[in-house]
C-alpha cells in the first residue's frame, strides 16, 4: 500500500496493489507483482482498512492498481467494503475483462477509471506490447463501456521508441471520443522493466515526447 | 630576513603606547616591506617582538634572543626568513616551558604546499562557493581566522572539543561576525542608503526599482558582516506602497529583477551569492494591519498596511510566476528562498486557494517553495532553511515601527549525538549526563564568542563592525542584547540506533526516547539561558559539512562503534550522519508519516525545523500538494516543509531535465550536473562534499509513490 | 489516561486535591521540573504548543486531549465514579490569576 501525489490528478490517494496479471508487457515496472506475486508482502484486508482509516483526513481516495485487479475474484467485494467506508475509488485496468468492469460500473462502485490501451487496436501490434495473446474484442468492449459510463476516466498509453511510431500515436488518439474521454501518454522509463532487455532501451527524448503528447491532448 | 618591528629601540612605555595607537594596517604594511627587504641580522628585533606580543620580561627576552643568535651563527645558512626565526623562538619558549608566551607568539598561516593545492583544487566544504580567486582568498583568510578563533577566542577545552569532534563551532572562519540575521525593508525605506564607508549616500527611494537597488546593496553589505543568511520579513507587504504606480507587467518585471539580482550576485564571502531569504504572506499579518505605511520618498503614505493587501498579493503572485519559469535554461533559482507563511488568517483571506495552488505548482515543477506553519497566533521571521525567530510580545510592540524588527543569532554550536551514545554504552543516566556536559560546554563557547563580538562592537562606528554599530534609529543595527545563541544537533537517528538498537522510524519506542533526548536538551538550554542570561535556543542544524565531519571523525576515533551506524558509502568516503532529528532519509515512510512523526520533534526545537519531501523525478499534481499542505497545517505539529524535486542540468547543450541521470536526455552528453536541495538550498551536485553525495544516494524518493 | 500539570499551577493543585488520581489510573506528569520524560510525553501527544498556552491538559485513553478545566473536571468525576471512588468536593473553581497555569 502506498501514497501517491500523481496517480489521481488533483487528489492525494493511497494505492492498493493487487498481484497477478494476464499480460506480460516488456516495459512493465511492477513486474514483481506480475510475475511473482507470492514473493511480495501481503497485507491482510483488515489491516489495510485500519491503516486507511487512520489517514482518512489526508487521502481523497484509493487507487486500485497492480498487476491486473480485474482478474481477482474478490475485487468487487473489496471495493464494496471500501466504498461502504466512504472512500472514493479509482481503478487501473488493462481492460481485458469487460464483464468485471461492466458489473463494477453498474453497481456504482467506481469514481474514476484509468485504462491502459497499449497501442492501436491491431492484433499483431497489440500483442507485441502485451507480450501475450490478446482478445481485442474485449478491449474494444471495455473502451466503449468507459466512454459511455458517465464517470471520469482516461485512456493511457506508455510509448517506447521500439514499439510506437508517430503514426501509431495519431491513430491511437483517433480511436477515442475526446469529448468524453481524457487521453494521456507516458514516456517509457528504462529503470527496472519486466523484460531485462528493455532496460537497455531509452524513452523518447523530452522534446519528441512533448510533441507527441500534444498530438493527443 | 624580515622580522616584525621598527629598527630603533624605544622605551617600553613608548612602545606600548605606539602599539595601542597603531592601526593594524601599518603593521601589515611594515611586515610586507620588511620581507621584500633584505636587512641585516638584528637580534634586537626578537626582543622587541617578544616584549610587544607576550608578557615576558626584558631579561628573559634578551636571553632568548642571544641563544637564537648563537644557534644561527653555528648553522651555515647565509639568509634566513622572519617566519623561521619566529619558529625558532617558539621552539625555545616550548623548551623553557613558557607555554602561554608561546601561544601568544605563535604564527598563524598555511604551508606552502597547501596553498599551492588550494589555488588549484576546489574547496568543497561549502557548496555555494564557486572556485575562483575570491574563493581562495576566502579559504585562506578563513583558515587564519579559524586558527585565531581556536587559539584566542575560545578556551582550550572548547577548542579541543571542536577539533576532536565532540562539538562543532560553526563558521569559525567568520569568528568576527554574527551568524545570521532577519530584518525589515522598512529600515532602508525610511533611512535611505546611508552606510558606513560608502562612497555616497542615497535618500529614501521614491520608486520600486530604486528601492530594489537599495535592497540589493544593503543586502550585500549585510552579507559581508554575517556568516549566514540575510532574511527579510514580509517582503511583499513592505514593497506594496511602491507598487501602486506599476502595471501588472511592471510588477512582474520588478519580481524578475529581484530574483535575478539575488540569484546572480556572486560577490561576498568568496564569490558566493548572497544567502537571502524572503518571507511572504498572502494576508496582511495581524501585527502590521494598523501600522502606518511608509512609501515613496520614505514618508508615511497616510494609509496603514492593512490597506495594501491587494498590492502585496500582486507582488507575491508575480514572484512565484518568476520562480515557476526558472532561469534562461529552465533551472530553478537558487536564491532568494521564498518562505510562505501559512497561518489561520491565510485561510480566511480571499484568493488563498488560488495562491496555494500557484505556490504548490512552483513546488512541483521547480521546488523553491518553503511552507512555514505559524499556528495559533505565533509569528515568525525565517532565515536559512529552518531558523526562525518567534516574535515575542516586545517584538510585536516593535512592529509598530517595523524598522526596529531586527534579529540575529550570534553563533551556532552543534553537538555530536551519536558519539554520546558510543560513550554511554546503553546507560541512560550516563547518556543524559554526557549530554548535559556538552550543552554546558556549548554554552561556554557561546559566552566566549559573545565576549569577542562585544569587544569588536565596543569599538563602535570606527571599529571593524561599523555597519552593525550604525544607529540611525537610536539603537545599533545589531541588537546584541536580543541576540540568540543556537545549539544544534547531528545524528539523533544514529544515537537511537546505538542506544536502543533500532532507528527512529522502526518503532514508537525509538521516537519516544528520541523525544526525551531533545526534551532534555530543551530543558537544559532553558536552565542555562536563565543562569547565564543568554538566549539559548535549539535549532535543527543545516549541518552541511558537519554531519560529514562528525561521521569521519567518529570512524577514525570510535571505529568499532561508528562502523555499525555511519551512513553512506565507506569505500568512497561518502559518509554522513542523519541530519539533526530527521529520520533516516532512506526509510520507507509515506510522506504523511514522515511529516507527522518528524513534526513531533518540532515544537521542542524552538529556533525552527523542517521536513523534506524528496520528489525525485515525479511532478506531482498541484492540488494534491495543496491538500497535503493544508493537512500538515491542520493535523500535525510540523513547523515547515519543502518539496524537493531533482534536476539534471546539461553542461553541453544547456538544457534542464527532471530527475537525476548520468546522461543528458536531450543531447546524450555525459557532461551533466545534478541539481537538488542539499540541506536547505538548491545547488549543483558537483559542488557537494562527499558526505552529502552519500546521502543523496540513499534518499527514498517519491518516484511515483511511497510505501506505507 | 494522563494529566499534564505543573507544580505552581493553582488549577492543577485543585484537581490533585480533589481526586485520588493514582487510584483512578490517571498518570500525573509534572512539567517544568527539569523532567525530560514528562516533556517528551507531552511532545509525543503533540501538545507542547497547547501546554504553552494553558494547563492542565487531560489526555484520554483514545489519545484525544481536553484543555478546558470544566471538561477535565467532569471527565475525572465520571472516571472516579466508575472506579467507585469518593471525591472531595471542589467548591468554586479556583481562578488562575497568577498566570502560572501554563508551560513556561
Amino acid at each position: 500500500m502506498e501514497t501517491s501525489f500523481i496517480d489521481w490528478p488533483g487528489k492525494l490517494c493511497a494505492i492498493l496493489f493487487v498481484g497477478g496479471c494476464n499480460f506480460r508487457c516488456p516495459f512493465c515496472h511492477n513486474h514483481p507483482l506480475v510475475l511473482a506475486p507470492e514473493g511480495m508482502e501481503t497485507i491482510a484486508f483488515e489491516e489495510i482498512m485500519t491503516r486507511l482509516a487512520a489517514r482518512k483526513n489526508w487521502l481523497a481516495g484509493i487507487c486500485i492498481s497492480g498487476g491486473e485487479p480485474t482478474l481477482s475474484p474478490g475485487l468487487p467485494k473489496m471495493i464494496a467494503r471500501l466504498k461502504a467506508e466512504g472512500w472514493a475509488i479509482k481503478l487501473d485496468t488493462n481492460g481485458s475483462r469487460p464483464e468485471v468492469l461492466a458489473q463494477l460500473l453498474a453497481d456504482n462502485l467506481l469514481d474514476m477509471v484509468a485504462m491502459d490501451v497499449k497501442t492501436v487496436l491491431v492484433q499483431e501490434k497489440y500483442e507485441r506490447c502485451t507480450g501475450s495473446p490478446v482478445d481485442l474484442g474485449a478491449i474494444r468492449r471495455s473502451i466503449d463501456l468507459l466512454g459511455n459510463s458517465g464517470i471520469p476516466h482516461e485512456f493511457r498509453m506508455t510509448i517506447a521508441p521500439g514499439l510506437h511510431t508517430e503514426e501509431d500515436v495519431v491513430a491511437w488518439g483517433r480511436q477515442f471520443d475526446r469529448s468524453r474521454s481524457r487521453l494521456t501518454l507516458q514516456n517509457f522509463n528504462p529503470k527496472t522493466t519486466l523484460n531485462a532487455l528493455f532496460e537497455k532501451e531509452q524513452g523518447f527524448a523530452p522534446e519528441i515526447f512533448s510533441r507527441l503528447s500534444a498530438l493527443v491532448a | 630576513m624580515g622580522v616584525v618591528m621598527p629598527l630603533n629601540a624605544e622605551t617600553a612605555q613608548a612602545r606600548t603606547q605606539r602599539v595601542v595607537n597603531e592601526d593594524s594596517t601599518d603593521i601589515a604594511l611594515f611586515v610586507r616591506s620588511s620581507q621584500d627587504d633584505m636587512t641585516g641580522w638584528n637580534r634586537q628585533r626578537i626582543v622587541d617582538a617578544l616584549l610587544r606580543e607576550t608578557f615576558i620580561d626584558r631579561d628573559t627576552a634578551e636571553k632568548i634572543s642571544r641563544d637564537i643568535e648563537v644557534t644561527i651563527q653555528a648553522g651555515k645558512v647565509k639568509t634566513i626568513t622572519g617566519p623561521l626565526i619566529r619558529e625558532m623562538v617558539n621552539a625555545k619558549l616550548l623548551e623553557m616551558g613558557l607555554e602561554e608566551a608561546r601561544r601568544m607568539h605563535t604564527r598563524l598561516g598555511v604551508p606552502l604546499y597547501d596553498v599551492d593545492q588550494l589555488l588549484v583544487q576546489h574547496n568543497k566544504e561549502n557548496a555555494n562557493v564557486p572556485h575562483g580567486p575570491e574563493a581562495t582568498n576566502l579559504t585562506l583568510a578563513e583558515g587564519i581566522k579559524k586558527e585565531y578563533a581556536l587559539l584566542h577566542v575560545f578556551s582550550p577545552d572548547v577548542a579541543d572539543a571542536h577539533l576532536s569532534g565532540d562539538l562543532h563551532l560553526h563558521d569559525l572562519g567568520f569568528i568576527d561576525r554574527p551568524y545570521c540575521s532577519g530584518q525589515s525593508l522598512e529600515y532602508i525605506k525610511k533611512f535611505g542608503l546611508n552606510l558606513p564607508h560608502a562612497l555616497s549616500m542615497a535618500k529614501p527611494a521614491k520608486h520600486a526599482e530604486v528601492l530594489l537597488a537599495h535592497m540589493v546593496k544593503f543586502a550585500a553589505s549585510l552579507q559581508s558582516h554575517f556568516a549566514g543568511a540575510i532574511g527579510w520579513d514580509a517582503i511583499n507587504l513592505f514593497y506594496a506602497p511602491y507598487l501602486e504606480e506599476l502595471s501588472d507587467d511592471g510588477v512582474k518585471q520588478l519580481a524578475q529583477m529581484m530574483i535575478y539580482e539575488f540569484s546572480q550576485q556572486a560577490v561576498a564571502r568568496g564569490g558566493q551569492a548572497i544567502f537571502s531569504d524572503v518571507n511572504i504572506y498572502w494576508e496582511v499579518p495581524k501585527h502590521f494591519v494598523d501600522v502606518p505605511a511608509i512609501g515613496p520618498g520614505g514618508v508615511y503614505t497616510g494609509k496603514t498596511y492593512g490597506e495594501y493587501e491587494k498590492q502585496a498579493q500582486r507582488f507575491a503572485w508575480a514572484l512565484f510566476e518568476v520562480y515557476k519559469e526558472g532561469d534562461a535554461a529552465g533551472r530553478p533559482f537558487f536564491f532568494p528562498k521564498p518562505l510562505v507563511h501559512i497561518t489561520e488568517k491565510f485561510f480566511k483571506t480571499d484568493g488563498h486557494m488560488d495562491f496555494l495552488h500557484h505556490i504548490c505548482e512552483v513546488a512541483s515543477v521547480k521546488g523553491n517553495t518553503y511552507f512555514v506553519f505559524d499556528r495559533g497566533d505565533t509569528a515568525k521571521i525565517s532565515e536559512c532553511c529552518r531558523l526562525s525567530f518567534k516574535l515575542e510580545a516586545s517584538d510585536i510592540e516593535d512592529a509598530k515601527q517595523p524598522w526596529k524588527m531586527r534579529y540575529s543569532a550570534l553563533q551556532n554550536v552543534t553537538i555530536n549525538l551519536p558519539r554520546l551514545a558510543f560513550k554511554a554504552q546503553g546507560d541512560d543516566t550516563k547518556l543524559f549526563a554526557l549530554l548535559t556536559e556538552k550543552l554546558q560546554l556549548a554554552a561556554k563557547a557561546h559566552g566566549q564568542k559573545k565576549k569577542f563580538i562585544e569587544r569588536l562592537m565596543s569599538l563602535g562606528k570606527g571599529g571593524p563592525l561599523s555597519l552593525l554599530a550604525m544607529d540611525l534609529d537610536g539603537e545599533p543595527y545589531l541588537k546584541l542584547h536580543k541576540c540568540s545563541y543556537l545549539i544544534g544537533m547531528v545524528g539523533l537517528n544514529e544515537l537511537i540506533r546505538v542506544h536502543l538498537g533500532q532507528e527512529l522510524h522502526d518503532s514508537d519506542e525509538s521516537i519516544k526516547f528520541g523525544l526525551k533526548v531533545i526534551a532534555h536538551m530543551n530543558i537544559v538550554c532553558n536552565k542555562l539561558a536563565e543562569s547565564l542570561d543568554m538566549k539559548f535556543v535549539l535549532e535543527q542544524t543545516p549541518a552541511e559539512s558537519t554531519a560529514f565531519r562528525f561521521a569521519k571523525l567518529d570512524l577514525a576515533h570510535f571505529t568499532a562503534d561508528a562502523e555499525k551506524v555511519v551512513q553512506g558509502n565507506r569505500e568512497k568516503g561518502e559518509v554522513y550522519y542523519s541530519n539533526s532529528t530527521l529520520f533516516n532519509v532512506g526509510a520507507t515512510m509515506s510522506p504523511i508519516a514522515r511529516v507527522e512523526k518528524e513534526g513531533l520533534f518540532h515544537p521542542l526545537i524552538e529556533a525552527g525545523s523542517i521536513t523534506h519531501i524528496w520528489l525525485g523525478e515525479a511532478q506531482p499534481d498541484k492540488e494534491a500538494l495543496a491538500s497535503f499542505v493544508i493537512n500538515v497545517f491542520k493535523y500535525t505539529q510540523n513547523d515547515q516543509i519543502a518539496f524537493s524535486p531533482e534536476f539534471t542540468a546539461c553542461l553541453a547543450c544547456g538544457k534542464t531535465s527532471r530527475g537525476l541521470s548520468e546522461t543528458c536526455p536531450y543531447c546524450e552528453s555525459k557532461d551533466v550536473d545534478g541539481i537538488t536541495r542539499i540541506t536547505g538550498y538548491f545547488t549543483k551536485i558537483s559542488s557537494w562534499n562527499k558526505g552529502k553525495l552519500g546521502e543523496l544516494h540513499d534518499r527514498y524518493r517519491n518516484v511515483d509513490r511511497f510505501n506505507n | 489516561m494522563t494529566l499534564f500539570t505543573t507544580d505552581d499551577c493553582v488549577l492543577c493543585a485543585q484537581l490533585k486535591k480533589q481526586f485520588d488520581l493514582s487510584a483512578m489510573e490517571v498518570q500525573v506528569e509534572v512539567l517544568g521540573n527539569n523532567d525530560a520524560g514528562a516533556l517528551a510525553h507531552l511532545a509525543w501527544h503533540g501538545l507542547v504548543e497547547k501546554a504553552r498556552k494553558a494547563l492542565p491538559i487531560l489526555v484520554l485513553d483514545d489519545s484525544s486531549a481536553l484543555d478546558e478545566f470544566g471538561h477535565i473536571e467532569s471527565h475525572l468525576l465520571d472516571r472516579a465514579t466508575r472506579y467507585g471512588l469518593a471525591t472531595r468536593h471542589s467548591g468554586k473553581q479556583a481562578g488562575c490569576e497568577s498566570g502560572s497555569c501554563a508551560l513556561q
